[in-house]
């Protein structure tokens, strides 16, 4: 963990942070943006944030999610239900899916969302509980390696099964959309997505700054003690389910928070989300910045989706062999990602696989 | 009336259709050091997980003063209650430095998790100067542990079990790989852990280092016990010849 790191990291979140309402808003003159751009730089904020929550287990203590979708999309869904009730008590209008599903109002039990604090509250409660349910259960069997990493894919795969039925109630394949505002301002409109895009890199800023922090704390290298050698550390009498545990539910919550943030910006959610080939790409955004302390995750998120955004316009046809391109070139010439590429790292061997694979039994 | 430190009563220990341990009583004394001896497959290690909970034996007990039953104590649970484990390939925290590695070894709280978290660093620092001298590794101590050499290695592993102050020091195999004058330091490290209030079982197949620093030993031969006593003794024993040593 080297203090340059969370120096340049935390210099270009913040510039970002500050760039987009500069530049979005015109407030100096000859700065503009087009909206497009602000919007685009909101989401890759998100999914910088995203990438993070996964570093968090799989840098951090050697446990690969594959299957954090499932909390993104949780904090999307979430967030969308709120846009809704709110979109309803402005126009009086049903949200399509529910007069497509022949429902005259809303289920009671939607009420809720009405206020903002308590959605802001079941975006943090809801994935810590689902997290702690999961983590619980497979930690305590002490279920490691690929193979936990099978299983998170799974349940993932799970939801999006479920919430593909529309008699789920959330939407079915088509989702949620019609969203009229977040925070008072019409979502589509400049100030509404300057908002957005900005309160993302300021999160994205501030997971990084404290993560780091919270990393080089005596918890942060207890982590990397389970990463490195669980066992040893459960024989000097920690119990690692409850590090392992706790670690798990923030890595959740930060995940469904940037769910919550990225759902505004693009306008609808769907179970798409839900798909594994986004958790599996959260793990590549991380493996190519470099695992470990949230920079390489952060980076990783950044270059990649900033040349999907680029070449999804110009070249979409591409982008699969480029990504593919890209994760071959890295495992092949840079095992640990970009960041080893600048060399500031302690120099530890870490195996390519470490954290994918089970530990080499004793 | 005085107890072993640790004991092992009536143990049976069965993989599938492989008895591993086949109705074994052992112990082992404060303020000495045993040896177990035999040839692979004994069930020397087995023993050790069993002690430390990390194998669940079919039948039989394990006894911490001759009257805490570990039975149903998880892993983390017997470490806290007194028994400290070296693992016989090295296991450090390799991305950590040697000083943060004795630092997470010694617990300040060990009942809460959290108080042990925030413990500020400095109160630590006295013991793990200590146990640094101890083990040599005081010109290391901000060494990262992954770039240590395997002796070191060891060495630092028996000092983060030392730190925790073990009543029971299990040692699986701490010279393996280690050169003559590596083995030599080792020798003298376990000599000077020697402690009224700490019983020390040393799993070995270097019969010479466990001749230098045992009082007794103990020759496992398929689970069960074939010879108690010196290691002089043992050598000249026919049965202990005929299964391990050779004629």
């Amino acid at each position: 963990m080297t203090a340059r790191e969370t120096l340049v990291g935390g210099i270009i979140l913040a510039l970002i942070a500050i760039a987009l309402p500069v530049f979005g808003l015109g407030l100096a003159p000859g700065a503009a943006a087009p909206i497009y751009l602000v919007n685009a730089t909101g989401q890759i904020m998100c999914f910088a944030l995203l990438a993070m929550s996964v570093d968090l287990m799989w840098g951090g203590a050697g446990v690969l999610s594959l299957g954090h979708g499932l909390y993104f999309a949780l904090g999307g869904y979430l967030i969308a239900m709120h846009l809704l009730r709110t979109a309803f008590a402005d126009t009086g209008v049903l949200p399509d899916f529910l007069q497509f599903m022949g429902q005259q109002r809303f289920p009671e039990w939607w009420a809720p969302f009405d206020s903002s604090v308590f959605t802001l509250a079941i975006v943090v409660l809801a994935p810590a509980l689902v997290a702690g349910l999961f983590g619980y259960v497979s930690f305590r069997s002490r279920v490691n390696g690929v193979y936990l990493s099978i299983i998170t894919q799974a349940l993932t795969y799970t939801a999006m099964l479920m919430m593909f039925r529309n008699n789920t109630g959330f939407g079915g394949n088509n989702g949620m959309t019609g969203f009229q505002k977040f925070a008072g301002l019409k979502i589509g409109g400049v100030e509404c997505a300057v908002l957005l895009a900005t309160v993302s890199a300021v999160a994205a800023l501030a997971a990084l700054v404290l993560g780091r922090a919270m990393l080089a704390t005596r918890y942060g290298r207890l982590l990397a003690a389970i990463r490195d050698d669980e066992p040893r550390l459960r024989f000097l009498g920690y119990e690692t389910l409850w590090i392992k545990l706790s670690a798990w539910c923030l890595s959740a919550v930060v995940a469904a928070f940037a769910g919550a943030l990225y759902v505004p910006q693009v306008g609808i959610i769907n179970p798409s989300l839900l798909d594994p080939s986004l958790s599996l790409e959260i793990a590549i955004w991380v493996a190519v910045g470099g695992r470990g302390g949230l920079l390489g995750a952060t980076i990783g998120a950044i270059l990649i989706n900033g040349a999907k955004f680029w070449l999804a316009a110009s070249a979409p046809t591409a982008w699969p062999f480029v990504l593919s391109g890209l994760v071959l070139l890295i495992a092949l010439v840079l095992p640990n990602g970009l960041l080893d590429a600048l060399g500031w790292r302690r120099r530890v061997r870490l195996s390519a696989l470490s954290g994918l694979l089970p530990r080499e039994a004793r | 009336m005085t107890y072993p430190a640790i004991q092992v009563l009536d143990l049976t220990v069965r993989f599938g259709d492989f008895v591993a341990i086949d109705r074994l009583t052992f112990g082992a004394d404060y303020e000495r050091v045993r040896g177990v001896i035999g040839p692979n497959g004994a069930g020397k290690t087995t023993l050790l997980d069993v002690i430390t909970g990390k194998s669940k034996p079919e039948s039989g007990d394990v006894l911490l003063d001759g009257q805490f039953n570990l039975a149903d104590m998880s892993e983390a649970e017997r470490a806290l209650a007194g028994i400290g484990r070296k693992f016989q390939k090295p296991s450090v925290f390799e991305a950590l430095t040697v000083a943060e590695n004795l630092d997470l070894a010694l617990r300040l709280y060990p009942k809460s998790l959290r108080r042990d978290i925030v413990a500020p660093m400095r109160r630590k620092r006295e013991p793990i100067d200590r146990v640094l001298e101890q083990i040599g590794l005081a010109g290391s101590r901000n060494a990262v542990a992954g770039a240590l050499s395997h002796g070191e290695k060891q060495w630092l592993e028996i000092g983060m079990v030392l730190i925790m102050n073990p009543k029971v020091l299990l040692l699986d195999e701490p010279v393996a790989g280690l050169s003559d004058a590596e083995t030599e330091r080792t020798a003298e490290l376990v000599k000077a852990l020697r402690s009224p209030e700490r019983s020390i079982v040393i799993v070995e197949h270097d019969m010479n280092f466990v001749e230098r620093v045992a009082d007794q030993v103990t020759v496992l031969h398929e689970g069960r016990t074939l010879f108690d006593g010196s290691m002089a003794d043992a050598r000249k024993d026919p049965r202990v010849i005929d299964v391990y040593i050779g004629r």
